[in-house]
């Protein structure tokens, strides 16, 4: 065959030695073609009898009031870089990353080549890979199939390897509550495996019975795997471009309450479409799990099983129903346990937003009263009698800004420093407000604080308690408006957060940035050390992950020495496990995340472990505390910068004395 | 049961007040209010009560008009209805002493028949401990304070009353009564957005005390038995001492000086 093709066009053939082409099949007889369209209605009635079924149950969810589908930009390239380019998968796994990117552009590749294929069938030459004329067919036969041969190597490469990877190394976080191996997978893999197979062999052998044959074989896999797809986790394959494309279109994003009966996620008739749609997306592929600081120390949490308990649910009983969501299907305790990192949804690849999801089910329990937590209530309590986390009477965040002789805030002043509950009124939170202070005092930025300051909110926002939430966001929008404020500075990066991102329900808030940035900014201001200290920074998540900040923090801790990375440091940062209001919450099952954390940090060697979070702070130091003596020194980065400046006072002194 | 839970609005605890010009109360501009705190635990215990036999809860509040945040806090909680006994400004109830409010808050509730009548131990504002105990007189039912547990036992009601230096008292007594709550002894729940919904449509119950003085002349505010005269901040006084010797020597001086100066061991 390859020879008359070479014969016939001898001016292509001085480029392409041998062009590619799937051998001819021959011709199907009537009965055939009557077999063929018998199959593929059996196959597409199969795929459709489950396809439906999934997607009457999105479309019966209760719509997304809050979604709105702007930022196309952005949605255009999250689609183009996390669907097409694969990042996310390969980014975060790199080899078994790369293997699923071959098997998905493979797909890709072979979209033409199956409905070239199944052509074939009806004796159609969509392609021209029969009768090879006019440059269509041409630019087909000869370089299309061969790409696609290409990408079909490529892919049953990567699948024979994920099979192995699956069923022989069986990493842990791939496994099923039951312990059970995914066979599902193993047969998808197998067909995968077939259908690149056959194509290939249908590129080497001639035309004759052999190419019949493999046709038929190529279309039998196909057929098979069509409806499977629906029938199993591959439902990610027609579902997750989908679920990219419509994300919430910012981190964490929990959408506002809407009406008198919205009380977060409490039934089956509260989950909206775009969380019955990442339900169904789900891909099992753990990798939510694997980062998850809760299932890391023995805690019941398990990110992957929350999103497959919903979707059980929903097989279950359905978007409609009263059920409660929390009880059967997900454990109220294990979402409780969660501390908000946001390590799963930064790395779910078919971008599922746990967060929402997670806090939803939170709101849910809190709003209607049915999270009956000692601690839980003792905190609510204290936010609305105290108006601070730590149920301080305000009367000490007096004694503190006038002891430290803080200005108050009146309007002439650039930045408005915000305290928070651990600036405000913890003995190791003050400490870096204090080095804050000198710090700013000595870059001569001008400052103030609120007379009166109420707690963002934050730990109320995070465990689902929308009065509080509100109550708190409502009444501070309140005296900053009053202030006129502009600029708010705060060493807290939850603080941060919930004044930029979750005030916006109620009002406009005032510009904010976390300390760090300010610091930053004025690096070429602040003294380096020269000493050979080696500096570990621990990203806290609602910097990192939650504000896309890393490379701030740490060009203030590296005033202090040469930095060192954790093994997950960045994006990739393990949570101190103070997060989501569980620092006020009682003892953690099983180790805690932040002696884990810590042991983390240590093992880098560094001598100097900077912070940048007061939270991550307390919670280091109980943990250094507790695991011995010579542990490194736990330093924000504003007591770095600090005591750089005072270490190069005296030699300032000195020179200019002499 | 029916039960009706007096509850009062007071400064928040721990607010930033000031005294003001006449030196007779606090400015009560800039301050917070929240829910007196044993009244709280009243509210509380009602609901538990409620929870474990059935029945009402109703709180009663004597008040200017901004007892209506805390009446609706307590309907958020789960009180079924509300009854505010309202007084036009700030001023008007303070004409009246322990026992003029016990009558305003006695005449409110006479006609609801209610079972039990619940009461926090005393204000945290005014401290003096008697409202409760002489509405008991007023509704003539046998009464019970400092309170800090309630069972329901036959027709009547099995209680924990907490005497001084770690004593308890267990005792009997018929409904109708009125108890009066010691703080502590549960836990609070919290007030829930859910609740705070359902609360907007439970019925407040408003009588203006102008109205209910008019209706029952004998309710006019007399010569008050006692009489605020002044009221001061608090003095601030620190005196640090130093205990010198050895470790054991300065350990023998601080026992002996936080048993009998301090008198706290
Ligand atoms: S946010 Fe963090 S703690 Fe919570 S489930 Fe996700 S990974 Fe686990
Ligand atoms: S939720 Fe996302 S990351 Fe977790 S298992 Fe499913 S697909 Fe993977």
């Amino acid at each position: 065959m390859y020879v008359s093709t070479f014969l016939s066009l001898p001016s292509y053939g001085a480029f392409l030695v041998s062009p590619i082409v799937p051998a001819d099949p021959g011709t199907f007889s009537i009965i055939e073609k009557v077999l063929l369209a018998v199959l593929i209605m059996l196959s597409v009635v199969l795929f459709w009898l489950r396809f439906g079924v999934v997607l009457d149950k999105i479309l019966k969810s209760r719509r997304d009031p809050s979604f709105r589908l702007t930022h196309l930009g952005k949605r255009a390239w999250d689609f183009f870089s996390e669907v097409i380019c694969q990042s996310k998968v390969i980014r975060q796994r790199p080899l078994p990353g790369l293997a699923h990117a071959f098997v998905f552009w493979a797909f890709l590749a072979f979209a033409l080549v199956t409905t070239n294929h199944v052509a074939t069938g009806f004796g159609l030459d969509l392609l021209g890979s029969r009768n090879r004329s006019g440059w269509v067919s041409i630019a087909f036969s000869d370089v299309y199939f061969g790409l696609a041969g290409l990408f079909a190597v490529a892919c049953a490469i990567s699948i024979a390897g994920l099979f192995v990877r699956r069923f022989f190394a069986r990493p842990t976080w791939l496994a099923r509550p039951d312990h059970e191996l995914s066979y599902e997978s193993g047969v998808i893999a197998g067909l995968i495996f077939a259908l690149m197979a056959t194509y290939l062999a249908s590129l080497y052998v001639g035309s004759g019975p052999w190419a019949h044959g493999l046709w038929w074989a190529h279309t039998l896999c196909l057929l098979v795997f069509l409806p499977l797809v629906p029938h199993t986790k591959h439902l990610h394959l027609v579902l997750s471009p989908f679920t990219i494309f419509f994300s919430r279109g910012s981190f964490s994003a929990i959408p506002p309450l809407e009406g008198d009966e919205d009380f977060g996620l409490v039934a089956g008739k509260d989950l909206t479409q775009l969380v019955t749609l990442q339900a169904y997306s789900c891909v099992e592929c753990g990798r939510c799990t694997e980062h998850c600081p809760a299932n890391n120390t023995g805690k019941i949490l398990n990110p992957k099983e929350v999103v497959l308990g919903l979707r059980s649910y929903l097989n279950d009983l359905g978007p409609a129903s009263e059920e409660p969501l929390l009880g059967k299907y997900n454990s109220q305790e294990a979402v409780f346990e969660c501390t908000t990192c946001g390590a799963c949804e930064f790395q779910c690849p078919v971008g599922i937003e746990h967060l929402p999801i997670i806090v939803g089910l939170r709101r849910g329990a809190t709003n209607t009263g049915a999270w009956e937590d000692d601690y839980g209530g003792k905190l609510f309590n204290a936010l609305e009698r105290n108006s601070n986390a730590l149920g301080m009477s305000a009367l000490e965040r007096d004694k503190f800004v006038q002891k430290q002789e803080l200005p108050i805030f009146d309007g002439s002043q650039e930045y408005c420093l915000w305290l928070g509950c651990m600036g405000g009124y913890d003995p190791r939170g003050r400490e870096i407000i204090s080095s804050f202070v000198e710090v700013m005092r000595h870059l001569g930025a001008t400052f103030g604080v609120l007379r009166k300051e109420k707690c963002t909110g934050d730990p109320a926002r995070r465990l689902g308690n929308d009065l509080v939430f509100q109550q708190l966001a409502e009444a501070n929008l309140e005296a900053l408006q009053q202030q006129k404020v502009k600029k708010i500075v705060s060493i807290c990066p939850h603080c941060v957060r919930t004044i930029q991102e979750d005030w916006k329900e109620f009002g406009l808030p005032p510009e904010v940035e976390h300390h760090s940035e300010f610091l930053a900014r004025h690096r070429a201001e602040l003294p380096q050390s020269n000493s050979n200290e080696k500096v570990v920074f621990h990203d806290p998540c609602y910097l990192g992950r939650y504000r896309n900040v890393y490379d701030e923090p740490r060009s203030i801790a590296s005033l202090a020495g040469s930095l060192v990375e954790a093994e997950r440091s960045r994006e990739r940062s393990f949570c101190c496990g103070a997060g989501g209001g569980l620092a006020f919450l009682g003892e953690e099952q099983g180790e805690r995340v932040s002696h884990n954390r810590a042991q983390q940090l240590v093992a880098t060697g560094a001598t100097t472990i900077g912070a940048a979070c007061p939270f991550c702070n307390t919670m280091f130091r109980d943990a250094l505390a507790a695991s011995g003596d010579n542990s490194p020194r736990l330093l924000d980065i504003a007591q770095i910068a600090a005591n750089q400046i005072k270490a190069a006072q005296p030699a300032q002194v000195a020179a200019s004395e002499n | 049961m029916k039960i009706i839970v007096a509850i009062k609005q007071v400064p928040e605890r721990d607010a930033r007040i000031r005294i003001d010009s006449g030196n007779k109360w606090i400015d009560l501009e800039d301050v917070e209010f929240s829910m007196n705190e044993s009244d709280a635990y009243a509210l509380e215990e009602a609901l538990q009560l409620k929870e474990a036999h059935g029945g009402e809860v109703i709180v009663v509040s004597a008040g200017p008009e901004r007892a209506g945040k805390t009446i609706r806090e307590a309907l958020a909680k789960g009180a079924d209805r509300a009854i505010h006994l309202q007084s036009s400004d700030e001023t008007e109830l303070a004409a009246y002493d322990a026992l003029g409010v016990a009558r305003l808050l006695a005449a409110s509730i006479q006609d609801e028949k209610a079972d039990l009548v619940l009461t926090g131990l005393q204000s945290d504002d005014l401290g003096l401990g008697q409202t409760g105990v002489i509405l008991a007189e007023l509704l003539g039912l046998p009464h019970a304070s400092l309170i800090l547990k309630i069972e329901v036992a036959g027709n009547g009601l099995k209680v924990l009353r907490e005497l001084e230096d770690g004593w308890f008292q267990h005792i009997e007594l018929a409904t109708p009564a009125v108890l009066t709550i010691q703080s502590g002894n549960t836990k609070l729940r919290y007030a829930t957005l859910m609740g705070i919904k359902k609360a907007k449509t439970k019925e407040v119950r408003v009588i203006a005390v102008a109205d209910l003085v008019a209706s029952d002349p004998s309710l006019k505010p007399t010569a008050p038995s006692v009489v605020l005269d002044q009221v001061k901040l608090p003095h601030k006084q620190r005196s640090t001492q130093l205990l010198g010797g050895s470790p054991a020597e300065a350990a023998a001086a601080l026992v002996e000086k936080l048993q009998f100066e301090v008198r706290v061991i």
